[in-house]
Parts: C-alpha cells; sequence; structure tokens
C-alpha cells in the first residue's frame, strides 16, 4: 500500500514538472474563420510547421463561423480571453481596433518588416484607421461579381448584365417560377451577403453612408432608389428569403445570374468541388441534375457594373494582432503573422481557394509558385482572368472610404448587420421602404453617437 | 450521548447541513448566482471593455415604449399555447390509441418515440430540405406532383408562415413525451372502473369523459406545466430552424449580441420573461390544477 502511495506520488510529480516544462512555452490562440475541415487541416498543417521552426511558441487553432465572430469577441472579451491573433474581415478588424482591441503598434512593425510597398495600397487603406494607424494587416481578398450563364443571354440576345437596367431585363426574362427556374440571386436574409450585394448597387448609384466630411447621408434620395430597386429585383429571385447557400440553384441550372465572390471559381470547374451543391446523384425523382461541365465555358463574371457610376466591390480578410496579456505572448503573436506572409506559408494558405483567395502582396501576385494550383483551376481561366481579379483588390469600393478617407463607424455598421435587417424588414415584413430606411438611419446614428 | 438528546439533535441538525452544503452550494453557484447577475445587469449600461454605467429602470422603460418587444409577446404566447396544446392534445390521442391491443403493438409504441430522441440538428436539418423551396420535396410534391398549388413557397424562410412551421415541428418532436406520461397513467387505471362503468350502461365517450380523463388530470397538468416552462424559455428548436421566429430568448439573444448590443437591455428582458413565467405558473397552479 505504501508503495503504491509513493509511486503515485511520484508519477503525479512528474506529471507536475513536465507540465511546468511545457508551460514555459508561450501558447497564442488563433481564431480563423475557414471553418471547413479540409481548410482547417491545412491551416494547422502551417501551424504545424511554425511550430516546428519556433519551438517555445505554442499555437491553438479555434475555427469560428464568420457570422459569429462578433458575438465569440463580445463573449470572449466578457471572460477575458480573447484569442492573440485573428484572421477576419476588414470590417470587423476595424471594428474591434476601434474598440481598442487591436494591437496597433504590433501591426505596423510586422508591415514594416515585410515592407509597405510591397501591399497593394487599395488594400491597405481598408485596414489603416484614419489617423494612419493599422488597424490589422491585409492577408488575402476576393472580388465580388454578377456570374452568369453567356450562353443562355447570347441565346435570348441580352446584352451581359452591366447596368441596372440590363440586369432587371435579363432577370426578368430567365424568371419562370412554374418551369422552377429564376432569374438572379440576390442576398435577402439578414446576413452579411446581403449587404455585399446591397452595396454594390448602392455605390453603382452614387449611394454612400457617409460623405467626405463624415456626415451620414445615409437617408438619400440615391439610397431609397436603391431598395426600390433591389426590392423589384428580389421578385425575380428563388422564393423567401435568400443567402449565398442558394448559388447551389445557379450550379444545378436553375438560375441565370448570381452574386458571389470569386470563391466560386472551384465549384464551377471541378467536378468534385461541385458535388455538394447538386443533387442528381440522390435524389432522381427530384429531377436534380450532374455536374455539367461545361459550365464553366458557359459562366462569364461581370466584376464592375454601373446605374450612374461604376462599382466594384470586395472583402479583404486581414491578420489582425489583438493587445495581449504579455510581451512575450505579442511577440509570438508578431512572428507568427510574420510567418504567415513568408512564400510557402503564404501560397499554401492561398491554394486552400484558388480564385477565393487572392494574395495583397505584389511580389506574390506574380510568383510562378502562385500561379502554378494543385487543382489545375487558374488554368481554366486563364493567366489574364486571375491577374485581372487580383488587380481588383487594389481599387475596390465600401462604404468605410468616401475620398480615400476612412469611416470606421462603417465596419461597426456592417458588423451589426443593420443593412442586411432593413432589407429583409422591407421585402418580407411589410415595413414601407421609407421606414425601413429611417428606422436603418436611427440605428446608424446609436453607434456614432456611442 | 444518551443523556444529552438537545446536542444530538444539534449534532443530527449540523449533519445534516453538512450532507445537503454540497448541494446547496452547487444551486448558488449554479442557479441563484446568475439570475442574481442577471437581475443586476438589468440595471446597467452593460459596456464590453466591463465599464458598466448604472441606469436605474432605464432598461425597463426602453423595454416597455419598445413595439418590437410587445410583438415579440405576442409570437411568444402564440407560440406556446400552440405548441403546448398541440403536444398534450396529440400525445392524448396517441396514448389513447396506443392503449389497445394490437398487432406489433410494442415495435409502434418504440418507434412514436423517434422524433423525440432523434438529435435536433439533423431533424432541422430534414425539415429545411423537405422546405427548400426549389429542390425541397414538399413544393415537388404540392406543385408538380399533386398540383395543389401553382406557386412554389418558401415555408420556413417567409416570416407569416414560419411561426406555423416552428409550432407543428414543436409538436412533432415534442409530443412523445407527452403521450409516454399519458400512456404510463392509462395503463395503470384500474379496469374495473370501466367494467362497472359498462354495466350500468356508460357509452365509450362516457367512460372516457367520466373515468379517463379524470384519472389522467394530474398527469395532463403536469405535462401542461412542464411544456409551458419549457416552450416559454425554447431557444435551441427556434433558432436553428426558424430564426426569423422572434419569441422572447430569440428576441433576447439578437438584443444582446446582434445589432447595437445592449447587453442590458437584453437582460431586462429575460427578467421580464422569468417574472411573466413565475406569475403564469403561479396562477395555473392555483386555479387550474387548484392544488
Amino acid at each position: 500500500m505504501r508503495k503504491l502511495i509513493i509511486i503515485l506520488l511520484a508519477t503525479s510529480l512528474l506529471w507536475i514538472w513536465q507540465g511546468s516544462v511545457i508551460m514555459a512555452k508561450t501558447n497564442i490562440s488563433f481564431w480563423t474563420t475557414e471553418t471547413q475541415s479540409e481548410r482547417m487541416k491545412t491551416i494547422q498543417l502551417i501551424l504545424d510547421t511554425f511550430e516546428a521552426l519556433n519551438d517555445d511558441i505554442q499555437v491553438k487553432l479555434i475555427p469560428v463561423d464568420e457570422n459569429d465572430l462578433p458575438t465569440q469577441m463580445a463573449a470572449a472579451s466578457a471572460a477575458g480571453n480573447i484569442p492573440e491573433v485573428i484572421e477576419m474581415g476588414s470590417e470587423l478588424a476595424v471594428t474591434f481596433g476601434s474598440e481598442g482591441i487591436m494591437d496597433f503598434g504590433a501591426h505596423e512593425a510586422v508591415i514594416n518588416k515585410i515592407g509597405r510597398d510591397d501591399f497593394f495600397k487599395g488594400a491597405l487603406q481598408l485596414t489603416t484607421s484614419p489617423s494612419g494607424q493599422a488597424y490589422a494587416l491585409p492577408y488575402h481578398g476576393w472580388v465580388q461579381g454578377i456570374w452568369y450563364r453567356a450562353d443562355w443571354f447570347k441565346e435570348a440576345g441580352l446584352a451581359p448584365p452591366t447596368t441596372w437596367y440590363n440586369i432587371l431585363k435579363a432577370a426578368k426574362h430567365f424568371n419562370n417560377p412554374a418551369k422552377n427556374k429564376y432569374g438572379i440571386l440576390i442576398g435577402t436574409k439578414p446576413e452579411g451577403f446581403a449587404e455585399q450585394v446591397f452595396t454594390q448597387f448602392a455605390i453603382s448609384n452614387g449611394a454612400r453612408e457617409f460623405d467626405a466630411d463624415g456626415n451620414l447621408v445615409f437617408n438619400s434620395d440615391a439610397m431609397r432608389e436603391t431598395l426600390e430597386y433591389y426590392k423589384e429585383l428580389q421578385k425575380y429571385t428563388p422564393p423567401g428569403p435568400q443567402t449565398w447557400r442558394a448559388r447551389d440553384y445557379y450550379l444545378q441550372g436553375k438560375m441565370a445570374m448570381f452574386f458571389y465572390s470569386t470563391y466560386i471559381m472551384d465549384d464551377l470547374s471541378l467536378a468534385d468541388v461541385a458535388k455538394g451543391s447538386l443533387t442528381g446523384e440522390n435524389f432522381d425523382g427530384l429531377g436534380g441534375v450532374g455536374f455539367d461541365s461545361n459550365l464553366v465555358k458557359n459562366t462569364k463574371m461581370v466584376s464592375s457594373f454601373k446605374n450612374t457610376q461604376d462599382s466594384s466591390y470586395g472583402v479583404i480578410v486581414t491578420l489582425g494582432i489583438t493587445k495581449a496579456k504579455s510581451a512575450s505572448k505579442t511577440s509570438a503573436a508578431k512572428r507568427l503573422v510574420r510567418f504567415m506572409y513568408e512564400e510557402d506559408a503564404y501560397v499554401t494558405f492561398l491554394h486552400m481557394a484558388p480564385g477565393g483567395m487572392n494574395p495583397v502582396l505584389r511580389s506574390m501576385a506574380q510568383s510562378d509558385k502562385f500561379m502554378n494550383d494543385p487543382k489545375g483551376i487558374f488554368k481554366h481561366y486563364g493567366k489574364d482572368k486571375i491577374s485581372e481579379i487580383i488587380g481588383g483588390l487594389d481599387h475596390l469600393q465600401k462604404f468605410e472610404i468616401v475620398e480615400g478617407k476612412m469611416f470606421p463607424a462603417s465596419g461597426e455598421i456592417f458588423a451589426q448587420k443593420i443593412i442586411p435587417q432593413m432589407i429583409y424588414k422591407t421585402i418580407f415584413e411589410g415595413v414601407s421602404t421609407q421606414a425601413a430606411m429611417d428606422e436603418a438611419e436611427a440605428e446608424m446614428r446609436k453607434i456614432i453617437n456611442k | 450521548m444518551a443523556s444529552h438528546p438537545g446536542s444530538l439533535a444539534q449534532q443530527e441538525a449540523r449533519f445534516g447541513w453538512k450532507t445537503v452544503a454540497p448541494s446547496l452550494l452547487l444551486i448558488a453557484l449554479l442557479i441563484v448566482y446568475p439570475v442574481a447577475y442577471n437581475l443586476y445587469l438589468s440595471f446597467f449600461e452593460v459596456k464590453l471593455s466591463g465599464q458598466n454605467e448604472f441606469v436605474g429602470f432605464n432598461n425597463y422603460f426602453d423595454l416597455l415604449s419598445d413595439r418590437a418587444f410587445y410583438d415579440s409577446l405576442t409570437v411568444t404566447v402564440i407560440y406556446v399555447i400552440g405548441s403546448t396544446l398541440g403536444t398534450t392534445l396529440l400525445g392524448l390521442g396517441v396514448a389513447s390509441l396506443m392503449n389497445h391491443e394490437f398487432p406489433l403493438r410494442g415495435l409502434v409504441r418504440g418507434l412514436v418515440l423517434l422524433p423525440y430522441i432523434a438529435p435536433l440538428i439533423s431533424e432541422v436539418f430534414a425539415w429545411q430540405f423537405i422546405f427548400d423551396p426549389v429542390n425541397g420535396i414538399y413544393n415537388h410534391m404540392t406543385v408538380e406532383v399533386l398540383g395543389i398549388s401553382d406557386e412554389r413557397v418558401n415555408l420556413i424562410g417567409t416570416p407569416g408562415n414560419a411561426l406555423l412551421v416552428v409550432i407543428i415541428f414543436d409538436i412533432w418532436k415534442n409530443f412523445p413525451f407527452a403521450y409516454l406520461m399519458i400512456l404510463s397513467r392509462l395503463q395503470s387505471i384500474n379496469n374495473d372502473l370501466y367494467e362497472a362503468a359498462t354495466l350500468d350502461g356508460a357509452t365509450r365517450w362516457q367512460r372516457f369523459w367520466h373515468i379517463t380523463i379524470p384519472e389522467l388530470r394530474f398527469v395532463v397538468g403536469a405535462i401542461v406545466m412542464l411544456r409551458f416552462i419549457w416552450n416559454i424559455n425554447k431557444f435551441d428548436e427556434v433558432f436553428l430552424l426558424a430564426p426569423n421566429v422572434k419569441t422572447l430568448p430569440i428576441y433576447t439573444y439578437f438584443t444582446a449580441f446582434t445589432g447595437t448590443i445592449e447587453q442590458g437591455l437584453a437582460a431586462a428582458i429575460a427578467v421580464v420573461q422569468f417574472l411573466l413565467l413565475i406569475g403564469l405558473i403561479f396562477l395555473y397552479i392555483r386555479r387550474v390544477l387548484k392544488w
């Protein structure tokens, strides 16, 4: 009995000692919005490599759905355990930065180490505060556009959807609910997707949240006109509130146009990736369809369209470092972020979603390693198209940036889904256009006056 | 020892306290503290930075002048009454059926429990897939096969229908609970009562009304009360299936975590919901169950 106790005691002491050796490592956590298991595996691989090269640091990878990120951060900061490094959209970086959570100094240091001039100016602008500080580091980005059935358009003799008039005309033409075919997909569920689509329409009509002096000018004639147009267009989408998921209907040949980011490029060209969106194999009776290998040929994309002015929209995803509890954590976080920009790590990351994740460093955009993606997706589209898409990241238009000036409140307005709520209410809850806009404007004022 | 009865009683009392102390501590920690903290928060404007500002009853005043709160209250009342009545009545009906002898009764009795025991998330996905406006089997049947309707609808997504769908989902998912409780009570009703009634010339309906129902009274009373409590507080089913149905818990969630994040106000909603629940249950026990 006595022996047993001694052995137990000894092993537990050894265990505690071992534990303290492990404790000597600096632990940091990394939140990512890439929640799919395949992407998680790739990121874990990058982090494992980083840990192998830096054996004093341990990184814990935590996936967080991008729609839940503000909620999760609110909960984490209330509990006092926010992550050290976050991968997130630039709007959220701006929001968290304005709330005083992000470590501007750490960002500046890493940007300077990488070389400020190597970053696309447009991308950097979206993550820089009005006083010139970095809310986060731009990491990768995508461009939004209207993807459409070029073959159907040609057959019907319709012009590409490059103007409000063309878009509406084509949506009306192809919409045929009786045959279970629809004209266009725009976002109407109160989620981020609705705001992304709506923003491009608003900007193409010259409607803004702020003017160059920082006055809230949301409730304008141009914005009302945009919302009215959006409601009209909604009549030609599949029934009920819809979000990005309805892009499946396009892959199934049931829709003529849809708004989407360049993330769709692999679904269009690779049967394996598209499988999740098709119903043919499992439900014959439902009139499902198999993979259409001609779809990639028959699909074209316009990334810019206009009513009164041209508009292009996209999202920059950033890496942000939070104000950590200790200097060693900050230093570990900086080393991790710096590592993420090294060619091998960076290209590995970007190749998780060729087309969707595009580099924000000039040097990387021209790198052969990047252009040679493992699934050969870039080949389907050609180097010119890819370069055009990446080039788009340099002149994105968003509500946050007015005449080169940054308005952080816009990021919070995005995070709080005020515009998607407005769209949902006026389309599905019978609130009038004006009342919905007034309500949205009042919510925006609350944020500004906080 | 026997000569000090007082001290023995004291010792026993002390021992008694010691034995219940861990449970008391746990209850205090897990139930009393969160409720008290929520009450405390409802008097503050909660800031994420931790520097809360005392605002007295302002959150409550804001709440009582908010149209969305009354809408949410109405939705909650419809949801709770609809789902509680539905689960209880369906449970009663199915239990009465299952109380009769028929072949494979054991198997059928087991199968009826399936919706209650299957994981919620898989059921929600199945329902969403069934009612998908473009690819779902429901629209395929009603529009293309049976031709009942000539228009495809998004039953779950459209706010007008969503409440009804959520109520039906709750009834379907939770009626086996009522069924199980009622069936076990039915089986323990003494058959002599029915035989005596039959001899006295009572019809089938009279036997159900004058014997079965009174015998079931307390079981049904308990089921209604439990379902009432659970459904007022129900979050997961509604949020996963149709978050556009803003019952009080969903409304609290949206207030606390989205839009202009207002956790003090959300705490106030939770307090109101808590008081409402306690008040209604008190009334129910006194007036309806007469316990």
